[in-house]
């Protein structure tokens, strides 16, 4: 497995989740003919050039025009094809937000939105190109299914289950380079239920997207280094959030750090907060993720980095939570 | 002046196995029958030149069947007092070393003949559960004393990491905040746990219901639990057999297997 900064051609094809997400609508095209792909003049980047080719009239470019896109690709839908739009994170959530809202989630349309360079995956390219705030605001919309897969493995299962789940969906995948946390699609996977990567219970990590990859690091470590048992939760699901798993690991270890390559206002950490504040149980909590802030531009990994939401990070935030209480309870008197 | 291993000993006496006489007292259907209507006040002491008042001791306020317990804390005016003449006598007297250097003065026979008679009685209960090889033949005994195991062993851990005992306090020290159980499924009555964080430790009645433990040791049965803790069954068949599971990692479970012992060697 690649590490750091220190990639092959071949790395950067098998660690990709839009390679993936590209290999499996070719699949998916193949199987069923009323899935088309649509895409605002990023077939390329977005990994779909292989469909285009197998099936050129079932591929269509829009241009530069996210909004017309998506309205399009309501109408399909309502006339029975499977749309699946491809574009940016950061132009399939704020760019077509009314389109979004109106055309594809207030219709229920059977539309899969592809957001691709999630988060600050194409840091290089700057903030108007990292989408932090996405989930913030594709979350909120009634009827979307939103899905964060942690890696290329992930993003086929994501795929298919958009595919065989009737609505809208939005799934985040990143532009590439993302660590391999699955040998194949064969582990289990299920729309809304979270994965479990490490077990524990002295405290539980929740992390999304390329973030679940780092937070395994952190826990394996932690284990070595500090005895740490870490519980570490794979939430490839935000909506619907598997609110289960989220309230075994708050009566369970009754600390948490939730940790996504979003700001932490309105993604998985808030939804995570969420349901400890409904659930009226104390839990020392921290969230990683952009603090109300733009990221800076730089390559993903030292984003990832300066913002805390890396292996290193991760530690850092572990530790600290270990030394709250989570409720107030210093009772140290033998019962008798 | 006792030795650093009598003081241990003492003190798991005072705070972790005397403390047990109330959950006979209150478990056991004859027992609890004769103190039903006792009202006294019961001290258990040992003299000590080097401890406040010249003694320590634990003493019981029973009140229509209620039991209060006071341990490591002396009264000046109990109605009924077993005194040592030394800690040193305490421990080798409920070690059952019983000759006339070991056995106790007895104050207040007089006065409360009736509960003298019962807490007397209280006591061979105790050390008859607490002596015994072989496990009891009844299923309510069986329980009595698991249950009695399940609260001295925690509490002798916890009693011995307040004592600043070397490899207790150091495991204590490092720890973060967690949970230690000891369970018999379907059986929360008789569970029990240590808290331990940072140095400090709490000996817990009952289950964990804060979050969950960080390592349970728990039992199938009351025969289970007693095989292992009456050192008759072999803890690595009993796992493999099932009748002992390990919730959390094996690791942790032969450090806290080490600390059982530990608190039983200080009190054999």
């Amino acid at each position: 497995m690649a590490s750091g900064l220190t990639y092959t051609a071949v790395d950067s094809t098998a660690l990709s989740t839009a390679e993936y997400y590209g290999k499996a609508l070719v699949e998916l095209g193949t199987e069923h003919p009323e899935v088309v792909a649509i895409t605002a003049d990023l077939a390329k980047s977005t990994k779909i050039g292989d469909f285009m080719k197998k099936f050129p009239d079932r591929f269509f470019n829009v241009g530069i025009a996210e909004q017309n896109m998506f309205g399009i690709a309501a109408g399909m839908a309502k006339a029975g094809l499977v749309p699946f739009l491809s574009t940016f994170s950061q132009f399939a959530s704020m760019r077509v937000a009314d389109q979004l809202h109106t055309d594809i989630c207030y219709q229920n349309v059977n539309a899969k939105v592809i957001a691709t360079h999630a988060g600050t995956s194409f840091g290089q390219a700057g903030s108007t190109h990292h989408a932090i705030c996405d989930l913030a605001l594709v979350s909120s919309l009634p009827n979307l299914t939103v899905i964060v897969p942690a890696d290329s493995m992930e993003t086929v299962n994501a795929v298919r289950t958009a595919y065989e789940t009737p609505g809208p969906f939005y799934i985040r995948i990143n532009r590439g380079f993302d660590h391999v946390l699955y040998d194949s699609t064969e582990y289990g996977f299920q729309l809304g239920k979270a994965v479990e990567l490490h077990a524990g219970t002295d405290i539980t990590v929740i992390a999304c997207g390329s973030c679940a990859y780092q937070a395994l690091t952190a826990a394996q470590f932690l284990d070595n280094a500090d005895g740490l048992k870490v519980r570490v939760l794979n939430m490839h699901t935000i909506k619907p959030l598997d609110k289960e798993a989220i309230l075994k690991a708050i009566m369970d270890t009754r600390r948490i750090v939730t940790v996504e390559d979003h700001s932490v206002i309105g993604g998985l950490g808030s939804a995570v907060a969420n349901v400890m504040a409904e659930a009226g149980k104390g839990c020392a909590f921290q969230k990683l993720g952009f603090q109300d802030e733009f990221a800076p531009i730089g390559l993903h990994e030292d984003i990832m980095s300066i913002a805390g939401i890396d292996s290193n990070g991760i530690i850092a935030a572990v530790r600290e939570v270990m030394g709250k209480d989570f409720e107030e309870d210093d009772n140290w008197t033998d019962d008798v | 002046m006792p030795s650093q291993n009598e003081l241990f000993t003492n003190k798991l006496f005072l705070n972790a196995i005397l403390p047990l006489l109330k959950v006979i007292a209150t478990d056991d259907p004859k027992l609890a029958k004769r103190f039903a209507n006792a009202h006294a006040v019961i001290q258990i002491s040992a003299k000590n030149p080097e401890a406040p008042g010249g003694k320590v001791a634990t003493h019981f306020v029973v009140n229509s069947g209620e039991w209060l317990v006071h341990n490591d804390r002396t009264t000046k005016d109990p109605h009924i007092e077993l005194e040592f003449k030394s800690i040193e006598a305490m421990n080798a007297f409920f070690k059952g070393q019983m000759n006339a250097s070991t056995l106790p003065k007895i104050h207040g026979i007089l006065k409360k003949t009736g509960v003298f008679a019962s807490f007397m009685m209280l006591l061979l209960k105790m050390s008859s559960l607490l002596t015994a090889k072989a496990p009891p033949e009844d299923a309510a005994t069986k329980a009595l004393l698991v249950k009695c195991y399940f609260y001295l062993l925690p509490a002798g851990i916890s009693q011995l990491n307040k004592l600043g005992h070397e490899a207790i306090h150091d495991w204590t020290s490092k720890s973060p905040d967690r949970v230690y159980a000891l369970a018999v499924n379907g059986h929360p009555e008789v569970a029990s746990y240590i808290r331990i964080k940072a140095g400090k430790s709490r000996a817990g009645r009952g289950e964990y219901t804060r979050a969950m433990p960080f390592f349970t040791l728990r039992f199938d049965s009351f025969d289970s639990a007693l095989g292992i803790l009456m050192s008759i069954d072999d803890m690595l068949e009993a796992t493999k057999a099932g009748r002992l599971i390990m919730d959390g990692a094996p690791e942790f479970g032969a450090q806290l297997g080490e600390f059982l012992l530990t608190v039983g060697t200080f009190v054999q």
